[in-house]
């Protein structure tokens, strides 16, 4: 992890606020990193098919909700009682908004934990069948990856871009759907087990848009700009989109 | 967007040698509430006394750059007129301490010659509504205006402001003596004067700026830092200074 960014300013006149702000960003980094090791944790999970983890993911998702929670309260409160403006009013809406998208990650690492517990004995040909799903899990972890240390170094230009390297993550995803439905197709794959790759690969993808969320809420954050949303198609017709 | 009904052009104005403000160039929209907003001693006030001609009263000030008002420079007019269009409401109320409520309505048409009682009656009662102090006031007309409560001794130097028919209203931190109840009746009112004034207010609330002003205008050490649309100044001002006031972060 990057170093923390220290939120008090040294000449702080409003020392309150000063206070939870440097409150809520710890936090946030909590929540970020719970975030970020439940989604390692579920799919290293899947790759061991080792059910014991699922247990721990499980633990990993109460956490992270209830954190999710607190965060809410935190910027509730510093919204009625500070009126913040500018920097400090964008850092707590980022944070209110990007908390559901950590919230989110962590309920996918729980259903691909809840997966791995439905593979148990049922799926002799794992490491076969998994295809290009290791590539895109490692794809989407170092998107939350980026995400996170951008939040965490309040630094807007390392995900300006982040849209444009989750395209690679939605090519994996088509890539792995092919191959499980040609292999279901082929009858090499049962379906209730190929059905239940599909979703992983779904899980994972949408793991991906929730870190390009994240990157994009701290474009904001940080320069006060809101990042236009522009689709794939339209990226390749137009770089400059 | 309807047009500026002022503006100032490279405003600088001075105390003796010493200079308030520093070429200061805004426009002021018709119809929309501007507010200035800085820390004490940035120019906030002269500027706006700048603007109706009361800053030449004081001895040895001056100023130089224009102030136009529909395009004519008020420097060009004569002082009493622009007064007349241009109203002015200060940091505290000051009715006139031996005028009944109704007499400090009707002074500044008194002053200009209007005489007929009907014509006085219908612009003082247009003059109070238009303050929203009418139903408080409209049985105690005869009381003495200093009898009322500060908040209503506010609105009843805004209705006399108002009783002359002014374009543009400049306001003073005219909420700085005020509770929260009083403060936000003259806040309401500022909402509705727009309909017909444009207005200026300096305030160092900078929430009453977020609240009732369209656009703000951030002065510091007599220059004008940054001036936006209030909603862009405070979500995501452009230059560092404003960042740092408005966030209390001002070493």
């Amino acid at each position: 992890m990057p170093e923390k960014v220290r939120i008090v300013p040294e000449k702080a006149e409003r020392k309150a606020l000063a206070m939870g702000l440097q409150a809520l960003n710890e936090n946030m980094i909590t929540l970020a990193d719970l975030s970020e090791l439940a989604i390692r944790k579920a799919v290293d999970g899947l790759a061991r098919l080792d059910p014991s983890v699922a247990d721990e993911v499980f633990l990993l998702d109460g956490e992270i909700y209830a954190l999710q929670i607190e965060i809410e309260k935190n910027c509730i409160d510093l919204i009625a009682l500070h009126a913040p403006v500018a920097r400090d009013l964008r850092t707590i809406t980022t944070s209110l908004k990007i908390t559901t998208d950590f919230d989110r990650i962590g309920r996918y690492a729980k259903d691909i934990s809840e997966i791995t517990l439905k593979f148990r004995g049922k799926e002799p040909n794992h490491l076969r069948n998994l295809g290009s799903i290791p590539e895109m899990t490692e794809l989407a972890i170092r998107l939350v990856d980026k995400a996170i240390r951008a939040f965490v170094a309040r630094d807007a230009e390392s995900v300006r871009h982040i849209q444009e390297d989750d395209d690679a993550v939605d090519l994996l995803e088509d890539r792995a759907f092919q191959e499980l439905v040609d292999k279901m197709k082929a009858g090499t794959l049962d379906v209730e087990i190929g059905a239940r790759y599909i979703l992983v690969t779904r899980y994972l993808e949408r793991i991906a848009d929730h870190a390009v969320n994240i990157g994009q809420r701290v474009v904001y954050m940080v320069t006060g700009e809101r990042m236009p949303r522009v689709r794939a198609a339209q990226r390749a017709n137009d770089p400059h989109a | 967007m309807i047009g500026a009904k002022m503006r100032t052009e490279r405003l600088s104005a001075w105390y003796g040698t010493k200079a308030a403000i520093k070429e200061i160039s805004i426009n002021f929209e018709e119809h929309m509430v501007t507010s200035i907003i800085g820390p004490s001693g940035c120019g906030k006030s002269t500027l706006i006394r700048c603007m109706n001609r009361l800053h030449e009263v004081v001895p040895k000030a001056r100023a130089e750059g224009k102030v136009l008002l529909d395009g004519e420079d008020v420097y060009e007019l004569d002082a009493v007129s622009v007064r007349r269009r241009v109203g002015m409401v200060f940091q505290k109320a000051n009715p006139f301490p031996t005028m009944s409520v109704y007499d400090n309505v009707a002074a500044g048409l008194r002053l200009n010659g209007m005489r007929d009682r009907k014509k006085l009656d219908e612009a003082v009662y247009r003059s109070l509504k238009q303050a929203a102090l009418w139903d408080e006031v409209k049985d105690s007309l005869d009381a003495p205006g200093v009898s009322l409560s500060g908040g209503q001794q506010q609105r009843l130097c805004i209705a006399r402001a108002l009783a002359v028919q002014p374009e543009v209203l400049l306001m003073d931190e005219p909420c700085s003596a005020l509770d929260p109840i009083a403060t936000a009746k003259i806040e309401d009112l500022v909402f509705d004067l727009k309909k017909e004034y444009t207005v200026v207010i300096v305030t160092h609330n900078m929430q009453q700026a977020a609240r009732v002003a369209d656009y703000t205008a951030f002065l510091y050490l007599g220059k004008l830092i940054e001036y936006n649309v209030t909603r862009e100044l405070f979500e995501r001002p452009a230059e560092e200074l404003t960042e740092k006031y408005i966030t209390g972060r001002f070493g």
